[in-house]
């Protein structure tokens, strides 16, 4: 990569030592223990709660069979999950239905396990469908969204749930294809503009989410004016209205178009997706699972994340329950 | 409705104005902006935008001169506090050269815009992917004139949006341009060519899996096989028919051509031609098509005619007929099932 990214090249790009991806070691998940942060388990479709409140060891094998990250399983074990998020921030399909719902918060309850309902990008019909999941939620609970009408909504007609501020509102390049931290342009969070905090403020969000950058630093937590949580071990690329796996229940015109419907094929299906071009060499692992593009954090990229978590700058973990 | 057409150079304005946009928009990254921030960083294409301010004040000042508007992208999906104060600096001096409206995505810079330039117009970038009433009226109390939908939406999701926030203009997509992912959800960048491109149209290679672990049967794995065999014919309509023409150089791709009976009935204030880094022979020849159909609808002519009209622009009904090149493929759904009863009630159920 020299000549043809010239336009991306910053000018006093730091030569930051503290680049996730640069050549110093940085300390092993191992060596920085997690304590004092929540952990927040997301599952699109709930069950087998009963691991997420078991001991350390049998917490370590659920996420050992969940993140296939040895190393990652064991620090996150000695967690005890507090939080359970339902939903989907990236499909209007894969919210629950109001029975679903309402099973599932039974089922937490009996697990020890607050409810979180994950919003994603809302269409009308979806706004519609919300105000029928929000009316089951008990006060306080909470509501990521990912869509500042849905946050306007929550304010207006919900105004006992407790709003957060979703990662897809937490605009953050992550290319996966830019392998060198000098040609990946500035990812910061932009929660610290005052600008955004007002805004923050005007919908009475009380906490952010965010991906990690894709060369995360002890900066990428800084300035952050609410409690932070951060997911792991994936960051999402992309996602698009559009379903590529969706097109298995589809024909004619509208296979790949914006007007939902599928068979939630995405639950059962993913997809490793790697470039075949010539002399490219992605430093992410990227993987397909609907409509949406992650890509795998590096163990260098974690800990930093556990670095700023045993400095206190992280709120909250936030993990898949089901494996991508 | 109006016509708003792209341009990345001065010499495209007057002809554009000519053969009937009745609004222009340009991106503009002055040298001091590179030098601080890198090239890329000032909105979303950084191949085509004018180079200084100096071009943007000859720009609003030609726009003016041939009777059409220009607004200014700004519209990058996030801008720090610092690229937020340079983009505030560029806005007043926008301002005074008589600038119309600034397109903006980021919530943080389009607050600060209507804190700094109460009577500058704010068009939200369709970047915002803002697909509902409620975020449009947000927008509209932040002080917003204009939202320009994002490409994924649904004509009926249109309407319900315009009729839902009456005193915001609603701008839809009509020509050009498909993205695959939703503009303001990714999170990558428009490489060099040889780089990879859009990340949607690099070249990524499939292993489909169970999340499961379990081995994907031989019947799921040619399922899957012909879907993204669908698929990629889909990528090709979707980015412009791999950037073909017709012989007289008109574009294919997409397109909602089809769609202006329904705008128009859907309360919608302008039709966006994308494309800004195309060539200048592009966006002429977008305008004059949009503006040929558009005046058969406004002159009254019956929905079906000038449905039939847009699709007779280009011999290619072949292309038209998959729906792959349509923003809004329910136009081709619903005048198929209006032309012959269902057979798949699956189908018919499905949407």
């Amino acid at each position: 990569m020299s000549a043809p990214l010239g336009f991306l090249r910053r000018p006093s790009a730091p030569a930051s030592a503290s680049v996730a991806a640069s050549t110093a070691s940085p300390p092993s998940l191992a060596a920085l223990p997690a304590t004092g942060v929540a952990i927040a388990v997301a599952m699109v479709r709930p069950r087998a709660l009963e691991h997420l409140g078991a001991d350390t060891p049998a917490r370590a094998a659920f996420w050992s069979a969940t993140l296939h990250d040895e190393a990652l399983a064991a620090w996150l074990a000695p967690l005890r999950p507090t939080r359970l998020r339902v939903g989907s921030e990236f499909c209007e399909r894969l919210l629950p239905e109001p029975a679903q719902l309402a099973r599932t918060l039974a089922e937490a309850s009996v697990a020890g396990l607050e409810v979180c309902l994950l919003t994603p990008v809302a269409s009308p019909e979806v706004l519609r469908a919300l105000d029928a999941l929000f009316a089951l939620l008990p006060p306080g609970a909470e509501v990521v969204v990912n869509d500042w009408g849905v946050a306007l909504r929550l304010r207006e007609r919900h105004p006992l749930l407790q709003a957060v501020a979703g990662r897809i509102l937490c605009r953050m390049l992550k290319d996966p294809r830019l392998g060198n931290p000098q040609y990946a342009p500035p990812a910061a969070h932009g929660f610290a503009s005052p600008w955004t905090r007002r805004l923050l403020a005007r919908l009475g969000i009380a906490r952010v989410e965010i991906d990690l950058p894709l060369f995360a630093s002890a900066d990428s937590f800084a300035g952050v004016p609410l409690p932070l949580g951060v997911h792991l071990p994936f960051a999402f690329v992309a996602k698009g209205r559009m379903c590529r796996t969706a097109g298995l229940a589809r024909e004619g015109p509208e296979r790949f178009a914006a007007r939902p419907f599928c068979h939630h094929e995405c639950l059962g299906l993913a997809a490793r997706t790697e470039r075949t071009r010539d002399g490219t060499h992605d430093a992410w692992e990227t993987l397909h699972v609907g409509n949406t593009v992650f890509c795998r954090h590096s163990a260098a990229n974690l800990a930093t994340l556990a670095s700023a978590v045993a400095a206190g700058r992280v709120a909250r973990l936030i993990v898949p329950g089901e494996t991508l | 409705m109006k016509i708003v057409a792209p341009i990345r150079q001065l010499d495209e304005i007057a002809a554009l104005a000519r053969a009937g946009a009745d609004e222009l928009y340009c991106g503009v990254t002055p040298r001091e902006w590179a030098e601080r921030f890198g090239g890329a960083s000032a909105n979303r294409r950084p191949g085509g935008n004018l180079p200084s301010l100096a071009a943007l004040a000859e720009a609003v000042a030609l726009a003016h001169r041939n009777g059409v508007q220009l607004s200014l992208v700004l519209n990058a999906q996030q801008y720090s506090v610092e690229q937020i104060e340079f983009a505030l600096a560029i806005a007043h001096r926008y301002v005074d050269m008589g600038g119309d409206a600034v397109i903006a995505s980021d919530p943080g810079l389009l607050l600060a815009l209507a804190e700094a330039e109460p009577e500058l117009r704010i068009h939200v970038s369709s970047v915002a992917t803002c697909r509902n009433a409620d975020g449009a009226r947000l927008y509209r109390e932040l002080g917003a004139r204009r939202l320009i939908l994002p490409r994924d939406i649904t004509l009926d999701e249109a309407a319900e949006i315009a009729a839902a926030v009456p005193d915001l203009e609603i701008e839809a997509f009509v020509l050009n341009d498909g993205c695959v992912y939703e503009e303001g959800s990714c999170n990558t960048l428009h490489l060099p060519g040889a780089l990879g491109g859009p990340i949607c149209l690099d070249r990524y290679a499939y292993a489909h899996r169970h999340r499961d672990g379990r081995p994907l049967s031989a019947a799921l794995a040619a399922r899957l096989q012909e879907n993204d065999e669908a698929y990629r014919r889909w990528l090709w309509y979707r980015f412009s028919c791999g950037f073909t023409t017709t012989a007289d150089g008109l574009p294919f791709g997409p397109c909602g051509l089809c769609a202006i009976p329904a705008f128009g009935r859907g309360g919608i204030h302008a039709l966006k031609i994308a494309g800004r880094e195309g060539p200048p022979e592009r966006k002429l020849a977008s305008v004059r098509m949009v503006r040929r159909i558009l005046d058969a609808h406004d002159n009254g002519e019956a929905p079906a005619a000038v449905m039939a009209r847009a699709r007779g622009l280009r011999p290619a009904h072949e292309h038209c007929a998959t729906g792959f090149m349509c923003y809004y493929p329910e136009v081709v759904s619903r005048a198929s099932e209006a032309a012959q009863p269902l057979r798949d009630g699956r189908a018919a159920g499905a949407q």
